[in-house]
């Protein structure tokens, strides 16, 4: 059995090439940090939250409360999966796994040090969005396959929402990919040796940094989960590890928008003394400290408003932007 | 009708009894066309406990601890109005320091309904951190009245003829420290709240009231006097010892609209410095004495007729409608409470809203529905 | 005191008015009581709230034998309160005062509810806090709360 498990891994690495065994295990590591990062975020959001609030956080379990993610999974995972009778049973099943699977994809070309990226793709801007526009359908499923008004009404809103704000954040990072001149993430990386791009980008940082609280469904634009309204939006339905993975997936897409974000506006993993991956992290979690903090700040915004926001005031931004940065990039060069 | 049916494309969505945005337990039946309101029918009842039948069949005395109950909330208030109503009935006055007294409390219990109102209203509307401060606000209210009244919530403090007992030093000592600390607070939530650009879009132009609408619907307390109206019963019908304190009544100037959620917020909000302000000169002027009338029956038995009492609770004008026979069980005992005319309202102020607006108008309105219901 | 003076001989104008009696607001908390037909309270309503006067509330009283319907209006600002008395069970029913002001919609309905008073020409009198049970009307004197009114499971309708 064993000599067959070798000559069909050896078939598949002469068919696909070394590559493949590249990114499987690259796949495997992003796995891993998930888990990790997902451990580390939803302390310090629930730490974060606490101290605005005037009050602490966990502090019960381990020190600082610490180990209270692992012990929420632990009550997650013992949690009874309950599908309601009428609800469509594959779609209902397969949402949460098509909500978590393609946030792990971009994980392959994330540049997380000078030689610590898993494949420079050279089109690794375009994965991500790919990627990331993918959950949509996914929440889609979800809300429409859980039989229940609340659940459709917030899968609704969050299939407007998502669409709408995916265009400032391409149209932002166009405006860094036309000045770096590529769309791999390390040769953007690279083109902010000399300064970082937020620094000559700070309309299309901002515009970034917007469209990305909207697209993770952090507030103030959450209201594909608005609790007050609509009890708890499209996941309203699911209980026990199938909501795990959607708050999972949210985590780590928060992560990956964050990680985008400092690549193209913030020099990657570059820093004043000792370039490396410390500087990386270090950025990433800093701007999602100030996600958090946000949420925990304003209230939310209607759902017109959110609307009206985006097409109305955003997009053309974005659109003037793009069109600033190309005039003047070919009269500079 | 039957064409309207084949081609509706509208459906209910059932908003409650539980909920986390209906301010109690209210039915909201709404019929939708995706996000628009196009019909509302609140369905009540689900807390009717049936104050009015105990009221029927029991003592004056023994109905004491039910009025608080009504709107916990603002329950010293009740329980001072039931105090006032069935004083007015007998013809007994209570001494200057009882009613400096019971102004005090009730001024205090305003604030502390206001908070609560402060902090679920933002957190209906996703900003969750108020909340906790105007919960940590709150604390220091309730400890102040358990102090002197021994509940924190619903409270049975009130006497027929004045007070059960009387301020201790601590008291004095914790509402001196409390005011200016307060004071603090509502100047951070004026800058963090009051001027926030997303609330103030999510409120502003949000279910207008107007001077008609109010007039045909029985609108009072600060839902009125955001519609531009000063009408406040301590100034207009004044009672207990309001006459001799000098306060404002907050009221909507018109200068940006009138009568919205907006409106509505910045009047409370404004309200509870106004009741600062009363607490302040109430315990300046606080005269030495005893807190009980002598020779008052606490089975009181009022002279037959019809009595009515006006009161200003933190939702509205509260009136108390008495009929005695003579004897110690009233023959009826009505509640006139200003949540029921307030929710009366918004069957009118919802059709052509969106569903996020539902939850913006029903907080701004401030309804308790236990009191609606009783 | 002119104002009360002008307002009492509008209300003494009003068709259907039996008695007109003053009343003082310290002691009985109401300026003017008036006893009236249950015919004229559309036209008392009307009048009133032409005259700038809003529904406070709307009630009846069961004295065992007979029962009574009391309206009461006020004013903003200056409130002039009046008080009008009409007899109920087991006279005629009152006409809906709903059209005049719509905050008596759930008003009557409460009495409905509460008495089994009808109100004729009320757009939608029905139940507004208690189940949907024949002859369930607490605030009458012979209601006798028994078991059968605790506790049990009644079936309502869904929509």
């Amino acid at each position: 059995m064993i000599t067959t498990l070798s000559k069909t891994w050896q078939a598949l690495l002469d068919f696909f090439g070394p590559l493949a065994l590249v990114l499987v295990i690259g796949l495997v590591i992003a796995l891993t940090y998930v888990q990790i990062n997902a451990l580390f975020l939803v302390w310090l959001e629930r730490k974060v939250a606490g101290h605005i609030q005037l009050r602490i956080g966990p502090k019960e379990v381990g020190p600082f409360g610490v180990l209270q993610t692992i012990v929420d999974g632990v009550k997650l995972l013992g949690k009874e999966l309950i599908t309601p009778r009428p609800a469509s049973w594959l779609l209902f099943v397969l949402s949460p796994i098509l909500v978590f699977t393609p946030v792990l994809v971009p994980f392959v070309v994330l540049p997380f040090g000078e030689n610590l990226q898993v494949h420079d793709l050279n089109v690794g801007l375009l994965l991500i969005f790919a990627f990331a526009g993918l959950n949509v359908l996914a929440i889609l499923m979800g809300g429409w396959a859980s039989n229940n008004k609340y659940a459709l009404l917030g899968a609704i809103r969050s299939v407007a929402q998502n669409v709408a704000y995916e265009i400032p954040l391409l149209l932002s990072a166009m405006s860094v990919v036309i000045m770096a001149n590529s769309l791999s993430l390390r040769a953007i990386v690279d083109a902010q040796e000399g300064l970082w791009f937020v620094f000559v980008q700070p309309v299309a940082a901002i515009l970034y940094l917007v469209g990305a609280t909207a697209e993770t469904n952090r507030a103030p634009f959450d209201i594909p989960e608005a609790e007050s309204e609509l009890v708890a939006g499209f996941h309203t339905e699911y209980s026990g590890m199938r909501f795990g993975l959607f708050f999972l997936a949210e985590y780590t897409n928060m992560f990956i928008v964050a990680s985008v974000a400092t690549t193209l506006f913030f020099g990657g993993w570059r820093g004043p003394i000792a370039d490396g991956p410390w500087w990386f992290l270090a950025k990433v979690y800093l701007l999602i400290f100030g996600v958090i903090w946000v949420r925990w700040t304003f209230p939310r915004l209607r759902f017109d408003q959110l609307m009206n926001l985006a097409w109305k005031f955003l997009i053309p931004i974005g659109l003037v932007n793009l069109l600033v940065t190309a005039l003047v990039l070919k009269l500079v060069r | 009708m039957l064409r309207k049916t084949l081609t509706d494309d509208t459906f209910y969505l059932n908003m409650g009894p539980q909920h986390p945005s209906t301010h109690g337990v209210l039915r909201l039946l709404l019929r939708l066309d995706g996000e628009r309101i196009v019909e509302c029918e609140p369905v009540l009842g689900y807390s009717h406990r049936g104050h009015e039948h105990m009221a029927q069949t029991r003592s004056y005395l023994r109905f004491m601890p039910n009025p608080c109950r009504m709107d916990y909330l603002a329950g010293l208030m009740y329980n001072h109005a039931y105090c006032l109503a069935v004083e007015r009935a007998c013809g007994i006055e209570a001494p200057p320091r009882a009613q400096f007294i019971r102004v005090i409390c009730a001024e205090l219990n305003r604030i502390s309904s206001h908070l609560l109102w402060f902090g679920a209203y933002l957190l209906d509307l996703g900003g969750f951190t108020p909340f906790l401060y105007a919960f940590d606000d709150r604390e220091d209210v309730l400890s102040i009245l358990g102090e002197i009244t021994g509940s924190r919530l619903t409270y049975s403090y009130c006497r027929f003829g004045g007070v059960a007992r009387d301020l201790t030093p601590k008291f004095i000592e914790l509402t001196k420290a409390f005011i200016p600390k307060l004071r603090v607070r509502l100047k951070d939530y004026d800058t963090l709240v009051s001027k926030n650009v997303i609330f103030i879009n999510r409120t502003k132009d949000v279910g207008v009231i107007t001077k008609e609408q109010a007039r045909d619907y029985s609108v009072t307390g600060p839902n009125l006097r955001a519609c531009g109206v000063p009408h406040d019963q301590r100034r207009c019908e004044p009672y207990s010892v309001y006459p001799e304190i000098d306060f404002e009544v907050i009221t909507a100037d018109g200068a940006n609209g009138e009568g919205d959620c907006y409106d509505r917020y910045l009047v409370r909000m404004q309200e509870m410095e106004e009741s600062l302000r009363i607490v302040e000169q109430a315990l300046q002027r606080l005269p030495e004495g005893p807190i009980r009338a002598k020779g008052v029956a606490q089975e009181p038995a009022p002279p037959p007729g019809a009595y009515q009492y006006c009161y200003e609770s933190a939702r509205g004008m509260l009136g108390i409608y008495l009929v005695s026979d003579g004897s110690r069980v009233p023959v009826r005992m009505k509640w006139r409470t200003p949540s029921f005319s307030n929710l009366s309202i918004l069957p009118i102020l919802l059709p052509g809203t969106l569903v996020a607006d539902t939850v913006a108008i029903l907080g701004s309105l401030d309804l308790v529905i236990p009191e609606i219901d009783r | 005191m002119s104002q009360n003076e002008s307002l009492a001989v509008i209300l003494e104008s009003s068709p259907q008015v039996t008695q007109l009696r003053r009343a003082s607001r310290e002691n009985d908390g109401f300026d003017f009581s008036l006893s009236i037909e249950p015919k004229g309270i559309p036209e008392l309503a009307r009048m009133l709230k032409d005259q700038g006067f809003f529904l406070e509330y709307l009630t009846a009283v069961d004295y065992g034998q007979t029962m009574e319907l009391v309206y009461s209006f006020s004013k903003w600002i200056e409130p002039d309160r009046v008080q009008a008395v009409c007899p109920a069970w087991p006279m005629e029913a009152a006409p809906s005062i709903c059209g005049v002001f719509p905050a008596a919609n759930w008003q009557e309905r409460e009495v409905f509810d509460m008495f089994g008073l009808e109100f004729k020409d009320h757009p939608d009198l029905k139940r507004l806090l208690l189940i949907q049970e024949e002859g369930l009307h607490p605030l009458r004197k012979d209601f006798v709360a028994g078991p059968q009114h605790s506790g049990d499971v009644v079936e309502t309708e869904m929509v």
